[in-house]
């Protein structure tokens, strides 16, 4: 079988307009609904997060599952809104988000709790306090390096390239964020999700890894351009793109498998991360070979002869021998 | 063939190292993973003083140090984040109330005199020697005891620490200077070589306050207490000369027999109580202890499950190279934790997940020359031709796109903090080490098994060769 991106090129860019136009609508009812394109969890937002458990250690602690409506109780007889939710199998835990917390007002809400519901394990606690001002600082650190991170990567692609492919490349990276953004965005709409540091991690992640699919299928169009120069550019993409879709296929897939592991069977902190990464390579080895080469391709048979132009800057000497 | 024998003794030896490496040094895992509370203390500016110096953060430092070290809590670590931020991490303390009680205040340095109350001061001196065989045993458990008698002493000590603290309470009495008062204080050197003094200055009123409490204690025996965050740091004596005015003037100069370390030590406890900058704890992140047991669990185990699958695949998907690739992907793994290990990488959630994925990487690299070595088996190459030109064909992919993976690490090193850093570090460090491993492990190992008549056979690289 062979894959004729450029030919399919308006088949699989409608697809992806659709995706993107999806997330883009997510994106803005979520923020009109949270004033921000994705629910921004406690990292970003401040506040304070309490997950406690119940010690079953001590006898008829855990008779009977939490009931949340007396934590809730709680919460608003001491002010501090009635965000708690039950969690766990059997129904003994709780999770707890208020506004930023000091000390004093922590253990109260904490002892209060603790009279009400039963002993806790302090082996199972888990606090998170963040207060405004670090929440913004690592917002703005966070993108400052998703902002740098793009930059690197045109700067570098320009250099071992040319400045095209490195555009390309970049379209097709926020190709990637951009949907990956927008199913989040999506997802914040129907649960409970809020991005928190680990999805800006999973973000640059996802450009790294989406620069790379992108740079192996152009070092290969580099060397047909070498190799035969007299082919189309769309002759040179399509060829390139088959040569390469099996390691796109095995390599997408490898990484895959443990993400996908973690994703199902992993702990909670990274279930996310693991879904955020799985969606964004995937979009990722589909992005290099429909957007980046289709869109090279298209880019460079527009304009006149453009394959000599390649042949010349990648080697020097040629251009000696012309001039 | 001689540089190839070369490069397997080389293998061998560096493998070797790494696992003595990993025996030899533990991994430190960071309170994510094991439990505890991390805390983020932001060092505030005030009316006086508009912006936050080295100086006012040294002086932060020492009185977080010295609280940190009140609270009893076994390999804390606190080092200043940025400019105005220090981070406090405190292993296994599930219920970090007590610490941000301690932590959070500004530095309360206080004058006070000692009361006539002989009784108190021989309990405290009885306690403080008691206090030195404590000491004394611990020093002597931290070689030979078991980690259980350490850290029974450690509680013992705590608690005669706790004896002396109130009965130093009782002992001192206040009498209204403070470190309000306090405009300086500073490393002073003696005639005598080798020891040092530390002066003080305040302000007129603190002067005058000064002036009179050491008029009241001078000659009697009874001493002048200086409390910071009501732990005692100094008791001087002051001699008779003074008992007619007092120190005047707004100075004066403590003499201790200090050595410099001991005196710098004192000076800048000393700054730090004279400087009024209000600190806040901005962050808490507490994990209990087998909280983050179980999370790293569960994760821990579906992330290797998936590995083993990634294994099995590339022996069934590429054949014999799949099994080199799996060797010098177990090779990989031992080196980047040994790598992790030696240069003290703490180990946090994120920074497994970017372990995970430098191997993801390191696959990478493997199924780039495998494919290739493939095509050129299908134009029609002899075998070893193939192999070769497979790696070198193959590493100008591998190079870019692990470049601009690193570029992607650089980014987040640089702006990140704390967990994001983590993630970045080991998927670095990892990288690095799969180009030597997916580039050299591989390539000499699958030249080697060239060498053997058994195995040098196309379809055990290229399953259907004939057909293509």
């Amino acid at each position: 079988m062979k894959l004729s991106v450029t030919q399919q090129r308006n088949f699989w860019w409608s697809l992806s307009i659709a995706l993107a136009a999806i997330g883009t609508i997510a994106m803005a009812i979520s923020f009109g609904q949270f004033g921000a394109p994705i629910p921004l969890g406690l990292d970003f937002a401040g506040g304070t997060r309490l997950q406690l458990e119940r010690d079953c250690s001590i006898p008829d602690n855990c008779a009977a599952p939490i009931d949340v409506s007396v934590a809730r109780e709680v919460m608003t007889s001491q002010g501090l809104g009635n965000n708690v939710q039950v969690i766990g199998e059997n129904q003994q835990g709780l999770l707890v988000r208020t506004g930023d917390l000091g000390v004093e007002q922590r253990s109260r809400l904490q002892d209060a709790l603790e009279t009400e519901i039963g002993q806790f394990d302090p082996e199972k606690l888990q606090i998170d306090t963040v207060g405004p001002t670090i929440g913004r600082r690592l917002l703005r650190a966070g993108l400052a390096s998703l902002v740098a991170a793009s930059v690197g990567i045109v700067l570098y692609l320009s250099l071992r390239f040319q400045f095209d492919y490195a555009v390309f490349a970049i379209v097709a990276l926020l190709h990637d964020v951009w949907i990956t953004v927008g199913l989040f965005s999506l997802l914040g709409l129907v649960s409970s999700f809020e991005a928190d540091s680990l999805f800006v991690v999973a973000l640059l992640t996802i450009i790294g890894f989406s620069v790379n699919d992108t740079v192996v299928i152009y070092d290969r169009v580099r060397e047909i351009l070498k190799l035969k120069p007299e082919w189309e550019i769309n002759e040179v993409v399509d060829e390139a793109v088959n040569q390469t879709l099996t390691r796109s296929i095995n390599t997408t897939a490898t990484t895959l498998l443990p993400l996908v592991a973690i994703f199902i069977f992993g702990g909670e902190t990274l279930k996310y991360f693991a879904l955020a990464l799985s969606i964004g390579f995937a979009l990722g080895a589909y992005s290099s070979i429909f957007i980046a080469s289709a869109a090279l391709a298209l880019w460079r048979s527009s304009r006149p002869q453009p394959v000599e132009a390649v042949t010349v800057s990648e080697t020097p000497t040629s251009k000696e021998e012309r001039s | 063939m001689r540089k190839q024998q070369s490069l397997l003794v080389l293998i061998a030896v560096l493998l070797l190292a790494a696992i003595v490496v990993l025996v030899q040094v533990p991994i430190r895992l960071g309170l994510d993973l094991e439990g505890g509370s991390q805390l983020t203390i932001q060092v505030q500016p005030t009316e006086e003083i508009q912006t936050i110096t080295s100086r006012e953060m040294e002086a932060v430092l020492t009185v977080i140090r010295n609280r940190v070290d009140g609270l009893g809590v076994s390999e804390p670590q606190v080092q200043t984040v940025g400019e105005d931020r220090i981070s406090v991490q405190l292993p296994g303390v599930n219920n970090p109330e007590q610490a941000e009680r301690v932590l959070g205040g500004t530095a309360q340095l206080e004058f006070r005199e000692e009361t006539k109350n002989p009784e108190v001061r021989a309990q405290l001196r009885v306690r403080q020697e008691e206090l030195l065989e404590l000491l004394q045993k611990q020093e002597q458990l931290e070689l030979e005891g078991t980690s259980e008698q350490q850290r029974e002493i450690r509680q013992a000590i705590a608690a005669k620490e706790e004896q002396i603290r109130e009965l130093n309470a009782r002992l001192y009495e206040k009498v209204g200077l403070t470190g309000k008062n306090l405009e300086d204080a500073n490393v002073a050197s003696t005639p005598l070589e080798g020891i040092w003094s530390v002066t003080i200055d305040f302000d007129r009123e603190g002067g005058d306050k000064f002036a009179e409490l050491t008029k009241r204690i001078a000659g009697t025996g009874r001493r002048l207490g200086i409390f910071l965050d009501g732990e005692l740091i100094s008791d001087p004596g002051v001699g008779a000369e003074y008992a007619e005015t007092g120190i005047t003037g707004g100075g004066a100069r403590i003499d201790g027999q200090f050595t410099l370390e001991r005196a710098n030590t004192l000076a800048t406890q000393l700054r730090a109580g004279a400087l009024p900058v209000p600190i806040e704890i901005v962050e808490n992140r507490t994990v209990g202890a087998t909280l983050g047991r179980d999370s790293i669990r569960s994760s821990i185990y579906a992330g290797l499950g998936g590995l083993v699958l990634v294994l099995g695949f590339m022996v069934v998907y590429y054949r014999l190279p799949g099994i080199i690739a799996d060797v010098s992907l177990a090779i990989y793994a031992v080196l980047t934790l040994s790598c992790y290990a030696l240069l003290g990488v703490t180990l946090t959630l994120p920074g497994i997940a970017g372990f995970i994925l430098s191997i993801g990487m390191a696959v990478d690299a493997n199924v780039l020359i495998f494919e290739r070595t493939r095509e050129e088996l299908r134009s029609g190459k002899t075998l070893y031709r193939s192999v070769e030109s497979g790696f070198y064909r193959a590493f100008s992919s591998i190079l870019d796109s692990n470049v601009t993976t690193l570029i992607a690490c650089l980014a987040l090193f640089w702006f990140g903090a704390g967990l994001v850093k983590g993630f970045a570090v080991t998927l670095a460090i990892g990288v690095g080490v799969s180009m030597f491993t997916a580039i050299t492990c591989s390539r000499t190992l699958l030249f080697y098994v060239l060498t053997l008549p058994d195995l040098k056979k196309p379809e055990l690289f290229c399953p259907n060769l004939a057909n293509n």
